[in-house]
Order: structure tokens, then sequence, then C-alpha cells
């Protein structure tokens, strides 16, 4: 049985169709990258497999229960967690109490949830801003922040949104270094959005593209990258055929 | 086990407060003993009875941050179970006072279920709207007394009468409320690091983030609504057997409303000393600016004025209040 199955799914904006019959499967211990220019309808995607948005058409079945109109808390509760591109849990809390909100999901005791989401920071290395405020940190470090926070739901699968956005070349190598950590070391499932095509390709296994809400090509990150539909895509019509032209 | 440990748990609060927070308690245990008037007495009074409206209101306004501006209407509700009780059916006040925090609370799900729907602005306007309903209704409420109100008359009892709360002297009623005022303070310190608190906080910022953890948040809002109804709620009743005579203009106005949100704003919204410090300023200001500029000098109204003031200097210069300042200028040593 598949993590994660979404069949056929449809999603209009008014008139603008911003997800066109996709359709993906995901395994346990996954590394599937989600890539396409903006407005491709990759955060759509998200949102519709995580409750956010409601879904016009087709089917999301997560780990063999149809979570297709659950509301998005009741999503993250089946162990679905998410990032979003900048937002931590309070700029009121720390760090360590960020994370514990996370971990509150799946307890009530302070105690228990205080120690998990200790472990957690111990895991991304983040210890030494347990008790910093978050706002003082720098965007790369809240992103981490974020990651950590949906890690200690304990989540099947985790979905991270833009993780590289914003970021340095060497904030992004050791983003994509946890995000390496996370899915070998912990075995986590993990779905990447990304419209920085490098860091996809590096990290993930297999890549999904998407354009003007559809899908054009799935594949090896190595093949797809080459597949002229995906130049295309992402450098225009012009270029494309340029060169294809030339090689 | 752990929760009474949690609640009595201050130890992330730096020393200087802890200090501070003892001198206070100890002042507010021996208060009485000293010499004082009966008004300074009635101004304690009404310092500890608004601390404990405020420290519900700061559950669902300052942790949440969701503005509620209506919070009269559960003091009425609470005043008016105590009293009718009292007055018809002689039911003391211990039994009428758990039963006036549940009417309350009911009375807060039916209205904070489709309330909670609407967000900032739209949602504090329709708290206001829903007190003011409740405030006509009980005007025209015959069996409560409709606009004249019930009273309460202390020579059927033998005061002091520790069951139904009716005493003479007003120590007793300071040292019942400042009881309650104690249990409240532990209840919010559990409260402000219990799993709703952290999740209210992240609700605050950003509620999709708060969906993504797992939070549902519209329930968690209706439960914290109805902590901050079962405070009021109860320091309502208090008020009944206090104040011996209601009335729906006195108890449940929509002035009572904004003190009790403007005190726990100006104090510090969303910190568990806020409501305490917002009331300290602002009930003696209001106590002593009536009796000396409105009763002597004939200013009425210049508490609103001030208050006015108060609300533009917050919002212009610090929106965490008082206790904004001091973390800021600590931050600052640091």
């Amino acid at each position: 049985m598949s993590l994660l199955e979404v069949h056929n799914l449809t999603k209009y904006f008014g008139g603008l169709c911003a997800n066109d019959d996709i359709s993906l499967t995901l395994e346990k211990g996954d590394l599937l990258g989600l890539i396409g220019p903006n407005g491709a309808g990759k955060s759509t995607l998200f949102n519709c497999i995580c409750g956010y948005h409601s879904v016009d058409m087709g089917k999301v079945i997560f780990d063999g229960k149809d979570i297709t109109g659950l509301s998005a808390y009741e999503v993250a509760r089946l162990g679905l967690a998410r990032t979003f591109q900048v937002y931590v849990a309070s700029g009121d809390l720390n760090v360590e109490e960020n994370v514990m909100v996370g971990a509150f999901m799946r307890t009530r005791s302070r105690r228990e949830a205080r120690e998990k989401a200790r472990a957690v920071l111990k895991e991304l290395k983040l210890e030494p801003l347990g008790t910093s405020l978050v706002s003082e940190l720098p965007v790369a470090a809240q992103k981490r922040v974020a990651m950590a926070t949906a890690l200690a739901t304990e989540p099947k699968l985790l979905l991270l949104d833009e993780v590289a956005a914003g970021l340095n070349p060497a904030e992004i190598d050791e983003i994509m270094g946890i995000i390496r950590h996370l899915h070998e070391m912990m075995g986590i499932t993990i779905i990447l959005i990304e419209h920085v095509m490098e860091l996809v390709m590096r990290v993930s296994q297999r890549v999904i593209v998407l354009d003007s809400g559809r899908k054009i090509a799935e594949g090896d990150p190595a093949v797809v990258a080459k597949d002229p539909k995906v130049i295309k895509a992402y450098l225009g019509e012009r270029y494309a055929a340029e060169k294809i032209g030339s090689t | 086990m752990e929760a009474l440990r949690n609640a009595l748990d201050f130890s992330d609060f730096p020393r200087i407060d802890l200090v501070v927070a003892a001198c206070g308690a100890a002042f507010i245990l021996v208060f009485p003993l000293f010499p004082h008037s009966s008004f300074a007495m009635a101004t304690m009074i009404q310092f500890l009875m608004f601390s404990l409206y405020g420290m519900g209101w700061n559950t669902i306004g300052g942790y949440g941050g969701q503005v509620d501006l209506g919070k009269a209407q559960y003091v009425g509700i609470g005043a008016y179970t105590t009293a009718v009780m009292l007055i018809r059916w002689d039911i003391p006040f211990w039994v009428s006072m758990p039963i006036g925090m549940c009417f309350a609370v009911t009375w807060s799900f039916i209205i904070g279920y489709p309330l909670f729907r609407l967000k900032g602005h739209y949602f504090a306007i329709a708290t206001i709207a829903t007190s003011l309903v409740l405030l006509d209704v009980f005007e025209v409420w015959e069996f409560v007394g409709a606009a004249k109100g019930l009273e309460i008359s202390p020579i059927k009892y033998s005061p002091p009468d520790f069951l139904r709360l009716i005493f003479k002297e007003d120590v007793y009623y300071y040292y019942v409320i400042a009881g309650f005022f104690f249990l409240g303070i532990f209840y919010i310190n559990w409260f402000r690091n219990s799993r709703l608190g952290y999740q209210l906080r992240c609700i605050k910022d950003n509620e999709d983030v708060a969906r993504s953890l797992g939070i549902n948040v519209h329930w968690a809002k209706i439960k914290t609504y109805a902590i901050a109804t079962a405070f009021v709620s109860m320091v309502g009743s208090f008020h009944a057997c206090y104040i011996k005579n209601i009335e729906p203009e006195d108890t449940m106005s929509l002035d009572i409303s904004i003190l009790i949100a403007l005190m726990a704003m100006l104090g510090g919204a969303g910190s568990l000393w806020g409501p305490v410090i917002g009331a300290a300023v602002l009930i003696p200001l209001k106590s002593y600016l009536k009796e000396w500029l409105g009763a002597r000098a004939g200013l009425l109204g210049i508490d609103l004025i001030i208050y006015a003031l108060i609300i533009m200097v917050i919002s212009a210069v610090e929106p965490r209040g008082i206790w904004g300042v001091i973390e800021r200028v600590r931050g600052r040593k640091k």
C-alpha cells in the first residue's frame, strides 16, 4: 500500500484551473521533488492534499484512508505535517517553546512536550538556539525551526514548502544536509516543493514537474532535467527550440 | 499532580519579578490590618475583582489575540444567577456561583460557536452586540426584576453569613475575593504553560500554521472563551453579594466590558502580570478621579476622557502595554 495516493485531483479558482487531473503515488521512504515555474500549481496541490483548499474533483488517500475534504488539523493529526515558506508557530515564544507547540499534538503533558522538543532540536542541531526568540533569528534558522516544529508532530509524511527560498548558497547546502538527514537517518518520507531546480535535482530520488496546473513530466531527476517539455516550461518556447535545435 | 506542580512553577520569571510579586502578595494579605478608610478598602476590593476579570479576559484576548468587548454579559449572568437564587430560593453563594458559571459557559458556547467564525474587528463588534442584546433582555425580564434590578436585603440574614456571603464589614469580602485572586493567578500560571496556552499563541500569530500542527483552531478558541467566561461569571456572582443591589445598567453595561479589556491591555495583554498591573493602575485612578474630579469639581465624565487617552497612548507607543515597556527596558539592558 502506498503512503500517499492522489487520484485525478482537479482544483479550480473561479475559471482558472490551478490543478488539472493530477495523479501521483508516493511510497514509504520516498523523497519526491515537486517542481515547476511560478504559478504552476505546486502550492495549490500542497494545499489540496493538506486540507487547506477544498478539492473540486479527485481523491487524496493517505496511509490507506481517504482524506479528501478533511480539515487541515485533522489531516495533520493523521501524520501529514507541512511547513510554510516563512512562518514559525509564534513570535511570542522562544525556539524550544515553538517546537513544543508541535509536540503538543501528541501529548497533553508539558514535560513530555519539552522532552520531545529538545530531542528534535538536538536532531536538527538547533540546541544552542533553544532559548532565543524566533524573531531575532536569521531566516535560515527560522526555517529550520519551522521544520523542527513540523517534525515534533511525529509525521509519517512531511511536506516542505520552498525551504530554500530566500537563502544563500551556503544556507541552501545546510538545509539540504538536514533534508538528507531526515530522509536517510530518520527514515521520514518527504515531498519537497521548490522552484529552485538545483536543490530538488540534488536531493530528490524522483521529481514531478508541474506547469500551468498539469503534470508534464515525472521520473529520475537527471532524465527529467533534459526533457524538452520541462526545459520549455522553465525557459520559454524560443529558448527550448534553439537549444533542442542545436543539439 | 503535574498540573499542580506546573501551577506553582514560576521559575521562568527573573528573580526580581518574583520578589516584587511576593511583596505585592504580602501587601494584599496584610492590607486590612493597617488603618484604612472604607473608601480605600472598597478600591482594593474593586482592584482584586477587576484583576480577576482581566485575567479571564487575558486568556482569550491576550494569549489568544481575540479582542473580546463583551465580557459584561457574563458578569451579568453570574451576578443575576446568584442574586435570583438567593432571593427566591435562599440558595447560598457557594452553590449558586458554580451554577452561574455553568449558565455563563453554556451561553458562551452558544454565542462562541458562530462568533468565532468571525475575525478581528468583526469578532470584537459581534461580542459588543451580543452583550448589548443580553443587557436589553435583562432590562425587560420581570423575573429578574427588569430595569429596577434586584436587591439583596441584608436584614433578612444574620451577618457574617459565610454560606451566603452576606457580611456587614468589607474585610470579609476582601479576604474572599483575595482568595479567588490567588487561585486565579495560579490557574493562569498553569494555563499559560498548558497545551492550550501554547496553541493559543500559535493561533494568535498564524492560524494556518496552527492548523498544520493539528490544532482545531475554532474549538480551541471556543474552549478558551469558556475559560474566560468562567472567571468573569465567578466574580460576577461575588459582585452580587458584595454590591447587593444589581441593575442591568450597572452590572452589564458596555463600560464594564471596555474597562475589563482596557485594563488587561494597559497592563500587558498576553502576560501573567499584565491584568494585575493594569487593574492596579486603572482602578485607583478611576475611583479617585470619580471622587475628586467628578463628585467635588463636578467634572463628570472625565474618567472616560482619560480612558480614551490611555487607549491612544497604548496603541501608539507600546501595544504590549506596561509589561511590554518593562520587557523592552530589560531587553535594552541585556
